[in-house]
């Protein structure tokens, strides 16, 4: 009686499932599926809204690696404009050295 | 081995020469360069929570997106209107406290305690004429009707105009803890994460409010 009855929910189970992906409308799957298509209003605000909240962590992100990155390699130029700094050459003699 | 292909100081001693000479696995390892910390801890955590407080804001207006998109008429029916070219003025105020905290970033890094104070100052009152003007704003508003309560869109913006504001007031009084500090000579040149940090929050605050006008107010 159980064996049976489990074999009955397996075999459900697969169309149930395909029926929900079929009709997400009706499953209630999507939160804005609610509003009346794609030139409903509410639609396009909510359309707009999950845009700019989609972006809006890229952006972020994004600006605060950028600013971090320009940091690091103002950084790193630093000691390489000293070592730039430096002369090519030393002399041996110079007017500092041989106390003139 | 010959060592005169090499340019070198007259006074370098020859093997010094023989160690710079390249090879495949001849030498030393290439020098490592000094490594110059770009920040410290306080000012990356100050920069994390800057982020965050921006999500903070992009939620405000991302839901303030959905309410004026999707209606028809905005702003509603029987709602006053909000104070455009008051508040235009008022912005103006704001952007110029953010040129005034650059300026008194640059003379602490420059160690020039006197300037820090003065443009500190000027700062916080360019951010207290902000603060009053929209306080003043926020009375005429309520008496012509619009309150939090009244509609959704007095909801929103008190929410979103709302919050700046009281980010404003805090770094407001942020700001009022350094302005004392620096008078009693706490900064100096190599000695001005405090003043650095403040002027960051204040900047973060002030690029907001151009967003939130152009949301709110223009559109």
């Amino acid at each position: 009686m159980v064996i049976e009855m489990k074999r009955k929910i397996l075999t459900i189970f697969p169309y149930a499932f395909l029926a929900l992906i079929l009709v997400p409308a009706l499953a209630g799957a999507c939160s804005v599926c609610v509003t009346g298509g794609d030139n409903d209003p509410t639609s396009n605000a909510f359309n707009w809204s999950v845009l700019f909240l989609m972006a809006t962590p890229y952006t972020v992100v994004g600006s605060i690696a950028g600013w971090l990155f320009f940091k690091y390699r103002r950084a790193a130029a630093k000691p390489r404009e000293e070592a730039a700094r430096e002369p090519a050459l030393h002399l041996t003699w110079n007017e500092e050295e041989s106390g003139r | 081995m010959a060592k005169t292909s090499t340019a070198r100081r007259i006074d370098e001693p020859l093997e010094d020469i023989e160690r710079r000479r390249p090879g495949f696995g001849v030498g030393e390892p290439p020098p490592v360069l000094p490594q110059t910390p770009i920040g410290n801890n306080v000012w990356l955590a100050v920069l994390m929570f800057l982020g965050a407080e921006a999500m903070f804001f992009a939620g405000l207006m991302g839901a303030y997106i959905v309410f004026r998109v999707g209606a028809a008429v905005w702003p509603p029916p029987f709602q006053p209107r909000l104070p455009v070219g008051v508040t235009g003025v008022n912005t103006v105020f704001l952007l110029a406290s953010a040129v005034t905290i650059r300026v008194a970033l640059r003379s602490a890094r420059r160690g020039d305690g006197t300037q820090l104070v003065r443009w500190l100052g000027l700062t916080a009152l360019l951010g207290a004429i902000f603060l009053a003007v929209q306080g003043y704003e926020w009375i005429e508003l309520i008496q012509f009707g619009l309150t939090v309560s009244s509609s959704v869109y007095g909801g929103l913006f008190y929410t979103l105009i709302g919050f700046h504001a009281l980010h404003v007031f805090g770094a407001l009084v942020w700001l009022m803890v350094v302005f004392t500090l620096a008078r009693r000579g706490r900064y100096a040149k190599d000695r001005y994460l405090g003043v650095q940090t403040c002027a960051m929050y204040w900047t973060f605050v002030v690029a907001l409010w151009p967003a939130l006008y152009g949301l709110v107010y223009l559109y």
